[in-house]
């Protein structure tokens, strides 16, 4: 099978001394829905990418074998990735002082890291500073859609409403029926894979072809069920089936090894943001695009008050120039947005643009991961090799506490993420003891007979978790860079142990041999969720948004992007950033066509 | 999942196991000590650590082992070329502390010890494997550790020995549809 390689038609050109439609900062999930509703309204739309635009076909390769690379897919020597006790023993900025050549986040030091090296920004170019914290960025066209892991889950209102439920921070200005249409619409117009479960606290999508299960997998789904619990297959990102109406994008080939590296999909199966979103985007002829354009600041104008453009710095020439916009959307990521609303001081925003709540860059939560468990289903063990990971991903459990119960010691909730069976590299041989045939042998034979899985819980929203400028740390591009004010608290400490426990109890009651249970929480920032940095809410004094993302202080500016979340759920946020970001982009082109903005 | 999708996968199965039945008789896996072309290590310290990497995983009636998938070679190539000069430092001392353990055992260097004389060593050198302590226990968690990665992600290693089935393209996923159940 081969797979005709379509160029998008060419962007128009770009033009500074224009007043767009609207300037859209980002290309992310956020950036590229924003791109792709705007347009598809008619609207003239310039989007600003930091980053680059990479040839994705030649950055992933995700079909070349680990021996057909000359360090196996490692990076070239002088290419560091941190660890996580560099992120826990030291403070940021971590990559000051080191003596490598270029230093990465903590996704590049899994195998295949070669292959997102120009995916992820090097360190040392963007510092931060504060408390520990491992942030992941990507800045390219597409963000993080380039290698996210692609779980794609739906909030209820036992996430919109949880105030409502345990009294707990605050509940979104929205329920499930407001955003739900929206959810179908993603769902049909970028392929989702899963299978139906009927549950009221992670509904369904519109799924097409059913993602499917391991052995190992199906026995820990039909023992769960007796525990009243669900282990669903994964609901990936993916189209299975194929999007008609979009030319960029394969349907998935389960070609399997997607999780050997960082990630990427290079037939784009999985959905990425410029192959779903934004060349489609551009062949409406209505998006401009302006890649290298790192922005620096919103600009007001004096006399309304009002945004009138974007101040932005060549990413490689360092000049400066302004775009102009009838509406600017903030689609820059959840720290980096909160980050350019705070440059965006001026004598009518003095705390920066949107903030007089004095709630930007507060709020701030994501997602607690570390615990888990790894067990061995003994029945698989010697058994004839099957391939195992030849699908869009491997199985989900969504959560279980809190739900009718609760809980005595931690409010909200968390579910797991697992997988069992072969991999194209069997992680379990380091750690198999001994060496020689016998050694050998056991490699083999116990390839396809181990589970495991891991935990994503909620991080509550606090006001007191909070980004700020750094008062004189700046980057390569001498703009202030952020300062973390962050750290978890009691109820994700005591959920963690939690997570851990009933971990080793599922497997426990689905008969595996417990292996290992990992009680390690891992540092701030390593779910790569953050979420919530200028809330929706209906009360100007207490968040920064309205229900359509829309800044309560300035009418033309919107943040479109994880920012704008009440609470971060602990379900993976990308489906909602695009639900939401529809809905919002639908609101701001009938606000703008009505004159309102 | 239908009766069909069964003997589907079923076929499938058979002839890529072939393939790799095939791919084995042709002597893919020859167990001749290697040539090394450019590298870190003196021709000794190399001879060594290819008998090491074989004695870690070697030839068996499934596959051919760290020799044949040119294991050391691999190894020796990453550190010609490693950031940190102490990597190469410890990977120096590590196998001349092999030499040394063989020495005090034996009398002889490891590879003029016997095939008995050369397990002893090594045995002795895995031992608190879980837990490494002595600097010969930590060599030789590094050396394993290297050993394991160079091996199964080598041709032999992925195909041969873990007969490896993906990364090709499939009509249907691999696994079992869950969703009629």
């Amino acid at each position: 099978m081969s797979f005709i390689r379509i160029t998008q038609a060419a962007t128009p050109e770009v033009d500074l001394q224009t007043t767009y439609d609207a300037v859209v900062i980002g290309s992310g999930a956020a950036g590229g829905m924003a791109a792709h509703v705007l347009t598809s309204h008619g609207m003239k739309v310039l989007m600003l990418e930091a980053g680059k635009k990479l040839d994705m076909n030649s950055e992933l390769k995700s079909m070349e074998w680990p021996y057909e690379h000359p360090r196996r897919g490692a990076m070239p020597p002088g290419h560091h990735a941190l660890s996580l006790n560099e992120y826990n023993i030291r403070k940021p900025p971590y990559a000051a002082g080191s003596s490598f050549k270029s230093v990465y986040s903590y996704v590049q030091g899994w195998g295949g890291s070669d292959y997102s090296k120009n995916i992820v920004v090097d360190e040392k170019n963007h510092p931060y500073a504060g408390t520990n914290y491992a942030w992941v960025r990507a800045r390219l066209l597409g963000g993080k859609t380039n290698i996210w892991g692609r779980l794609a889950l739906r909030l209820s209102d036992y996430d919109f409403k949880a105030k409502s439920r345990d009294g707990y921070g605050e509940d979104w200005p929205i329920s499930y029926a407001d955003i739900a249409p929206y959810y179908d619409k993603v769902d049909l117009y970028l392929g989702i894979s899963g299978v139906k479960e009927n549950l009221p606290y992670l509904p369904d999508s519109l799924f097409q072809r059913p993602n499917t299960l391991a052995p190992a997998e199906v026995t820990l789904r039909n023992s769960l069920r007796k525990m009243n619990r669900v282990l669903t297959p994964y609901r990936a990102g993916v189209t299975t089936d194929g999007l008609k109406h979009n030319k960029y994008r394969s349907r998935c080939f389960g070609r399997g090894a997607c999780s050997r590296r960082a990630g990427g999909c290079d037939i784009h199966a999985a959905f990425d943001s410029p192959t779903g979103l934004i060349y489609p985007a551009m062949d409406t002829g209505n998006l401009t695009l302006r890649t290298n354009a790192t922005a620096r600041e919103i600009l007001v104008d004096p006399k309304t008050g009002k945004a009138r453009g974007v101040a932005f710095v060549d990413t490689d020439s360092g000049r400066s120039y302004e775009a102009h916009g009838k509406v600017v959307v903030v689609a820059a990521s959840t720290l980096e947005s909160a980050r350019l609303l705070l440059l965006s001081k001026s004598t009518t925003h003095p705390n920066g643009i949107g903030n007089s709540s004095g709630h930007v860059g507060h709020n701030f939560c994501e997602h607690v991961m570390g615990p888990g468990v790894t067990g061995l289903a003994k029945d698989l063990i010697g058994k004839p090799r099957t391939l195992d990971d030849g699908r869009p991903g491997n199985f989900y459990v969504p959560r279980f506490r809190n739900l009718s119960d609760k809980n005595p010691n931690f409010i909200r909730a968390y579910g797991f993420e697992g997988g069992a069976g072969t991999q194209i590299f069997p992680e379990h041989a380091t750690d198999t003891p001994g060496f020689g045939t016998g050694f050998k042998k056991k490699v083999r034979d116990y390839a396809g007979a181990y589970i495991s899985m891991g935990g994503f819980g909620e991080v509550l929203s606090r006001f007191e978790n909070y980004v700020d400028l750094d008062p004189s740390l700046k980057d390569r591009w001498g703009i202030p860079v952020i300062r973390f004010h962050y750290k978890f608290g009691d109820n994700e400490k005591k959920m963690c142990e939690d997570m851990a426990n009933a971990a080793q109890e599922m497997f426990e009651a689905a008969g595996f041999e417990i292996l290992d249970v990992s009680r390690t929480v891992l540092t701030e920032g390593w779910s790569i969720h953050e979420l919530g940095t200028a809330r929706m809410g209906s009360d100007p004094k207490t968040s920064v948004l309205n229900q359509f993302q829309q800044s309560h202080d300035v009418k033309n500016v919107f943040v479109v992007d994880g920012s704008s979340h009440v609470n971060a759920s602990c379900q993976n946020p990308t489906w909602t950033i695009m639900a939401l970001a529809w809905r919002s982009c639908d609101y701001l082109a009938s606000e703008l066509g009505k004159g309102n903005l | 999942m239908s009766d069909h999708d069964n003997d589907l996968s079923r076929r499938e199965a058979i002839k890529l196991g072939a393939a790799a039945t095939v791919a084995a008789s042709l002597g893919v896996g020859d167990a001749a000590a290697q040539v090394r072309v450019g590298g870190f290590f003196t021709e000794a310290e190399f001879a060594l650590l290819d008998e090491l990497s074989e004695m870690i995983i070697p030839t068996d009636d499934h596959s051919p082992g760290a020799r044949a998938a040119k294991v050391a070679a691999f190894i020796d190539a990453r550190l010609a070329e490693a950031w940190e000069q102490k990597d190469r430092t410890d990977w120096r001392s590590g196998l001349a502390l092999v030499d040394r353990l063989s020495q005090e055992a034996h009398k002889l260097p490891f590879m003029k010890a016997s095939p008995e004389q050369r397990l002893a060593v090594l045995t002795r050198m895995a031992q608190n494997e879980s837990n490494p302590q002595k600097p010969e226990e930590k060599f030789f968690k590094e050396l394993k550790s290297r050993v394991v990665y160079a091996y199964y992600t080598s041709e032999i290693g992925i195909k041969q020995e873990m007969e490896y089935k993906g990364n090709t393209y499939q009509s249907e996923f691999a696994g079992i549809d869950v969703s009629q159940q």
